[in-house]
């Protein structure tokens, strides 16, 4: 059964982790942190899990995050106070656009992409950013997605992706 | 959609050449870069030394707050705000400070998506106001050159070695860093607005993860969508404020953009030749200058123009600014994981 946001149903989702085993495939290119291999897991199960087409140009994507890669972030910074070289890999994935692309070009996604940290709840903020490009027609469908990597206070690895339709597309 | 109009009825912008626009007007827009070394951190090691910077090392949420103050001093406490800013872990904490202080109605979240972050800030807020959610939405967006993404930049070679950012222009080298913070106020109804935000669209380019698609379908179909909302056809548009960062492949590509949206034969210049990229910040830069060109009707110097690159044919705005009537004006932006963004800002 579609679960329904305000202006859009839901067609389908994915989350991380599904059992205290579960693994992230790596992502070639991405180094260092878990953060965008994270990203790209969760999108890759939930569009696996949609058998339904969408139209590339008007399917978006939307990640919310509110810390972001903290832990590349952290290792630029670590680099830049001691004197020593940044790893030139690190200069893409030091914004959350560079997952995005990828996955956008591995699900041949076109249409918009947004990133945010979210002030308030992760998920419930990109459904309204996915919800305002449906307003605008500037979208028709919205890859979602949420991600949080552990930080120095504990708590674990996180996310989860919803395929949003727009209400009349549904 | 109810499409009420979107009206910029207030804009400020904060860069090298100071915390009004008396300077960006003057000297910017005549094509004088703000580049100079960098004091405000070391640079030994680095293949380039420079950036466009303010003075000192001044604090972002006290810049943000500035430009919002400026914009709009009446009551807040309805108003919305939406803010961007470099990916960043304190990104709630700095929306929370810059909603204290300026009293704005709440911050639901930084637009982190790099490039393109302020502009899709601007085009969430006019669709906030064209479908009647928001009468008024404040949007903020702040970068300030640090050491560490001016470190991931030079990794990354991304950087010019010569001081100079030339977009379009043979020779170029690549983009250099600057300050940028800005502010716009978007009404549905507003005494004497300074322009309107006519049209907006964004896209992908669904193809890589840094690169833009050499042949800008993915740009020229925002530019065609922006330019549709607008109800605006190409011969309607009389200025572009270009991404333009001065490398290779980014150029390229939206020469590609600009030629497939017909639009290689408006007058064409980036002001990041003189102000540098403001990374989050910088499209929110460009639409501040892209507004003041409107106003004033002169469209500013693509400055660095060394001669023709054969892949980057349009009609550039070099040697002095071009006094001209801008009905409409279109900027466009473009960003890591192939985001791109369009604004077409209308006369008021």
């Amino acid at each position: 059964m579609s679960a329904t946001v305000e202006a859009g149903v839901v067609v389908a989702s994915a989350y991380w982790p599904e059992s205290d085993v579960d693994t992230v495939t790596a992502v070639t290119g991405f180094v260092v942190s878990a953060f965008n291999p994270l990203v790209a897991e969760v999108a890759q199960r939930c569009m696996s899990a949609y058998d339904g087409e969408v139209v590339a140009d008007r399917t978006a994507i939307v990640l919310a995050s509110v810390g972001g890669d903290r832990t590349s972030a952290d290792v630029v910074a670590e680099a830049v106070a001691a004197g020593t070289r940044v790893a030139p890999l690190l200069f893409f994935q030091s914004n959350p656009n560079a997952v995005l692309g990828h996955v956008a070009a591995r699900w041949g996604l076109a249409g918009p992409l947004v990133c945010t940290s979210p002030s308030g709840e992760a998920m419930a903020d990109a459904i309204a950013c996915a919800e305002l490009l449906f307003a605008a027609g500037e979208a028709a469908a919205a890859l979602v997605i949420t991600a949080e990597v552990a930080d120095e206070s504990g708590g674990s690895d996180r996310a989860e992706a919803v395929l949003v339709m727009a209400r009349e597309r549904a | 959609m109810a499409d009420h109009p979107v009206h910029i009825t207030a804009a400020a912008a904060r860069t090298a050449f100071g915390r009004d626009h008396t300077r960006l007007r003057a000297d910017g827009f005549a094509g004088v870069p703000a580049f100079a070394p960098v004091t405000r951190f070391p640079t030994e090691g680095r293949r380039t030394r420079h950036a466009a910077t303010l003075p000192g090392a001044p604090a972002l949420v006290d810049e943000l707050v500035g430009v919002i103050d400026e914009v709009y001093t009446g009551p807040k406490s309805t108003v919305p705000l939406l803010l961007a800013a470099h990916a960043d872990a304190g990104n709630r904490a700095l929306a929370a400070e810059v909603a204290e202080r300026t009293g704005v109605a709440g911050v639901p979240r930084v637009y982190t998506g790099a490039c393109v972050a302020a502009t899709s800030a601007v085009a969430d807020a006019a669709t906030m106001i064209a479908t009647g959610r928001a009468e008024r939405v404040l949007v903020a967006a702040g970068y300030l050159v640090e050491p560490s993404t001016f470190a991931l930049f030079d990794a990354g070679r991304a950087l010019s070695r010569d001081g100079r950012v030339r977009p379009f222009s043979a020779g170029r080298q690549g983009m250099l860093l600057g300050d940028g913070v800005a502010a716009v106020l978007l009404e549905r109804a507003g005494k004497d607005p300074l322009a309107r935000v006519a049209g907006w669209s964004r896209s992908g380019d669904a193809y890589h993860v840094c690169k833009p698609k050499p042949d800008g379908t993915g740009l020229a179909r925002a530019i065609t969508q922006a330019m549709t909302r607008a109800g605006v056809s190409t011969g309607d548009i009389d200025y572009v404020n270009a991404n333009g960062t001065g490398t290779q492949f980014n150029d390229a590509a939206e020469v590609a953009a600009l030629r497939l949206a017909g639009l290689d034969g408006v007058p064409v210049s980036s002001t990041k030749s003189v102000h540098g990229h403001a990374l989050e910040a910088s499209g929110l830069v460009e639409l501040v200058a892209t507004v003041l060109a409107l106003r004033a009707g002169e469209l500013p110097v693509n400055s660095g123009y060394l001669g023709a690159d054969p892949h980057c044919e349009l009609d550039l705005v070099v040697d002095a600014p071009r006094r001209t009537r801008v009905g409409h004006a279109l900027t466009v932006n473009a960003a890591f994981g192939g985001a791109n963004t369009a604004l077409v800002v209308g006369a008021a």
